[in-house]
């Protein structure tokens, strides 16, 4: 045990002294969950809408005022045919494009049915998702107002007898845990799992390669410790330095993104350093196949990408192909995220979460085991 | 001439001699492709719903068999005597769709009855996916059994352009493709321009009579064949897998293609020049590269909803422009009236990384 404590010591003493280590560990990671919480935003809303109205009625005017004066559509411009909407969607000057039928007040006047033609640029699918649905409850609340308004109530009497009207069904939404829907609550705390496992393995993999290309590990290999005492006499530094990120990383989020703590923090705490220690367990196996930390830093290129993107961190599981959504259960940083994200904006406790600790768990104790066995395997 | 042939000549034995360095410059756009653009979307479907019918008559029925019928959902069973909202805490579902007591007699009384959607809003994006959702299959349900067609005078006519399936892949994959052209010739110019000075055989290079621009164009011309390759493989790709075409006139897409693999090796050349040293030149490109055009460049986020104070950013971030041109000759086929000032920005910005190149070059020639 002794022996783990100088080791310990050792390594200490050196990451102590190594400065641009501790601020690699700092800087990145707080402009990185600044950069995506801020920049990365789905949001749908003030999107161009063109109008052509040919109908120039008040009601006309009503319906095209109802689409900008909501948060979604602001107006991007009256046009005179079709051909020159068309091509302003084509060109990217308008997102949406309106179009109000000649007889449109005519036929809402005698109770007739009528068409509005909305135009949506489809190229991006989310956009065009939402703002479907956006258009669509506008037109919904329209017709409300229309009907509450009475517009056509006296025409209705004229026309073939009233059916006896039915009620109709209206869906109300509560948005729970994130009512006013703040998108950078998603991201931030998405990017904070991918940030513990990308870092904690270049950390790892760079303090490794580090020990190799000075040929010091030989001179440690001939000191009495064992091959796992070195291994965790090397981790426990980067370790703790790793925490210090990671409570960084929890004050970035509290305090720039206002992401509220509903449930305990010191699970996340605790999830948080499993993920750490799985990242450094990864670094420290990806550094026993490379040579040098560029090769290093090359070969992370082919694993990073997978594993940021198959994490649900960015973008939901739930939006990828079917058969791709089981293998995302392979992905610590998944565990992690959904941990993260249930502690603190849902409150949910240790009872509903364990599977996931119980997997982050797994992942950690195999990728350590990995390492010291390739490390041993390595040397001796 | 001559002399910048044979530098690239030189160049591209160099590197297909390294095989790592072939994989990364021809195997991991294609994987990056293949596998971000599959895994990327926002549009999601197929959501776990809890219903919870406190009415249970024939209507209630009926809508609930909607929203089992619907792709967008699929109801998970939840015991009627748990709190619904512990459905959403323990991830058994993404929302609740709760039907009040007497809805059926409500609706037949001519009421018009109000079910609660609790949404799972941590992701908000998906939240206002489901709402959509929700929404959209209640109107259709108030349709089709009467109730709407005295009301609703007015009707939508959605025209979705340009990809009327809202296929995910369509809009992302062409981001991707440029995202992988971004980074990995820039990538493998900046290693073989910081190898040189790393090992110093930089020095022989002021020693030779070969002139700065000829040196650096040899250098930028091999990686820019390097992107030219992974365009084509890319392309493929694009044209097979993903099923896209083109949408209009290409001649902007092929001017655009030749600035920016010009645009994206002289990054590279620079930062290789600046930066003597493999490790820290692997990540400034991937900050230059990957970071900006990944976040700044409008590929899955759009650009409107970056913050003010850091959008103008995203006016600079050479990759954002090439992004405009690819989409647009695939999806919208807006031609150069459309795409003119992209194609000026490609060639302005890669035109100052030149420059800036040439200028540190020539610098330490005469230093040397």
């Amino acid at each position: 045990m002794s022996r783990i404590r100088a080791l310990i010591h050792k390594e200490l003493h050196q990451v102590r002294r190594d400065k641009r280590l501790a601020i690699s560990l700092i800087v990145p990671p707080t402009v990185q969950i600044l950069l995506f919480g801020f920049a990365l935003d789905a949001t749908v809303s003030n999107l161009r809408l063109g109008v052509i109205d040919w109908s120039r009625t008040p009601e006309s005017r009503e319906l095209v005022s109802s689409f900008t004066e909501s948060k979604s559509f602001r107006l991007g411009g009256y046009y005179s045919s079709n051909r020159d909407i068309e091509n302003a969607i084509g060109r990217g000057d308008l997102d949406a494009g309106i179009i109000v039928p000649y007889e449109f007040a005519r036929e809402i006047h005698r109770g007739r049915p009528i068409d509005v033609q909305v135009l949506l640029n489809a190229s991006n699918a989310n956009t065009a998702t939402i703002a479907q649905g956006y258009a669509e409850g506008l037109i919904a609340s329209y017709n409300q107002q229309l009907a509450a308004s009475g517009v056509h109530a006296a025409v209705r009497v004229v026309g073939p007898a009233p059916l006896p009207s039915r009620g109709i069904i209206n869906s109300v939404t509560a948005f729970l845990y994130n009512p006013g829907l703040v998108n950078s609550w998603f991201i931030v705390t998405g990017t904070f799992g991918v940030l513990l496992i990308l870092n904690g393995s270049l950390v790892a993999s760079t303090a490794m390669i580090k020990e190799r290309e000075r040929g010091t590990v030989e001179q440690l290999l001939m000191t009495p410790a064992s091959t796992t005492d070195i291994v965790v006499a090397k981790i426990t530094p980067l370790f703790l330095l790793l925490m210090v990120m990671v409570l960084l990383a929890v004050g970035v989020m509290r305090l720039g993104f206002d992401v509220p703590v509903r449930g305990n923090m010191l699970l996340v705490i605790l999830s948080a350093a499993l993920c750490v220690l799985c990242g450094i367990g990864m670094g420290t196996f990806l550094a026993t196949f490379t040579k040098s930390a560029q090769q290093a830093q090359l070969t992370a290129f082919f694993i990073n990408p997978p594993l940021a993107t198959l994490s649900g961190s960015m973008t939901p599981v739930e939006a990828m192909p079917s058969w791709m959504q089981p293998v995302t259960w392979l992905n610590p940083i998944r565990h992690f995220g959904i941990i993260t994200r249930a502690v603190l904006l849902k409150g949910s406790g240790i009872d509903v979460l364990w599977p996931h600790f119980l997997a982050l768990m797994g992942f950690t104790l195999v990728m350590l085991s990995l390492s010291i066995w390739r490390f041993r395997k390595q040397l001796g | 001439m001559r002399r910048i042939l044979s530098q690239a000549r030189k160049e591209l034995t160099q590197l297909f001699r390294d095989r790592l360095a072939l994989a990364l410059a021809l195997l991991l756009p294609l994987i990056l492709l293949f596998l971000l653009s599959t895994a990327i979307s926002l549009t999601v479907h197929n959501m776990p719903l809890v219903i919870q019918d406190l009415d249970d008559s024939a209507v209630s029925r009926r809508l609930a068999d909607a929203f089992r019928a619907s792709l967008s959902f699929h109801v998970v069973s939840w015991p009627t005597d748990q709190p619904p909202e512990k459905a959403l805490t323990s991830n058994a579902a993404r929302g609740v769709l709760i039907f009040p007591k007497n809805l059926g007699r409500d609706l037949a009384r001519g009421h018009s009855p109000q079910v609660q959607l609790l949404v799972d809003a941590t992701d908000s994006n998906t939240a206002r996916i489901v709402q959509g959702y929700v929404n959209q299959i209640t109107r259709a349900f108030n349709q089709s059994s009467g109730a709407m067609a005295s009301s609703a005078l007015v009707t939508a006519q959605m025209r979705l352009w340009y990809n009327p399936g809202r296929d995910s892949p369509r809009f992302y994959s062409p981001g991707i493709f440029v995202m992988g052209i971004s980074m990995f010739p820039a990538l493998l110019a900046a290693l073989a321009m910081a190898k040189e000075g790393e090992q110093k055989t930089i020095l022989q290079v002021y020693v030779s009579s070969i002139s700065a621009h000829e040196f650096l164009l040899g250098k930028i011309l091999a990686f820019m064949f390097i992107a030219f390759c992974e365009w084509v493989l890319g392309m493929i790709a694009l044209f097979t897998v993903f099923g896209q075409h083109l949408a209009g006139d290409p001649t902007p897409l092929i001017v655009g293609t030749a600035l920016y693999a010009f645009c994206v090796a002289s990054f590279g050349t620079w930062v290789g020049v600046g930066i003597p040293n493999q490790s820290a030149a692997i990540q400034a490109v991937a900050l230059g590269s990957f970071l900006l055009v990944f976040l700044l460049s409008g590929l899955i986020f759009p650009i409107e909803n970056i913050p003010a104070g850091l959008r103008w950013v995203s006016n600079i971030v050479w990759g954002r422009y090439y992004i405009e041109i690819v989409r647009d000759a695939l999806l919208q086929g807006g031609g150069w009236p459309a795409r003119w000032f992209s194609v000026l920005m490609i060639a302005v910005i890669g035109t100052f990384f030149y420059f800036m190149a040439w200028l540190r070059m020539r610098r330490m020639q005469v230093s040397a």
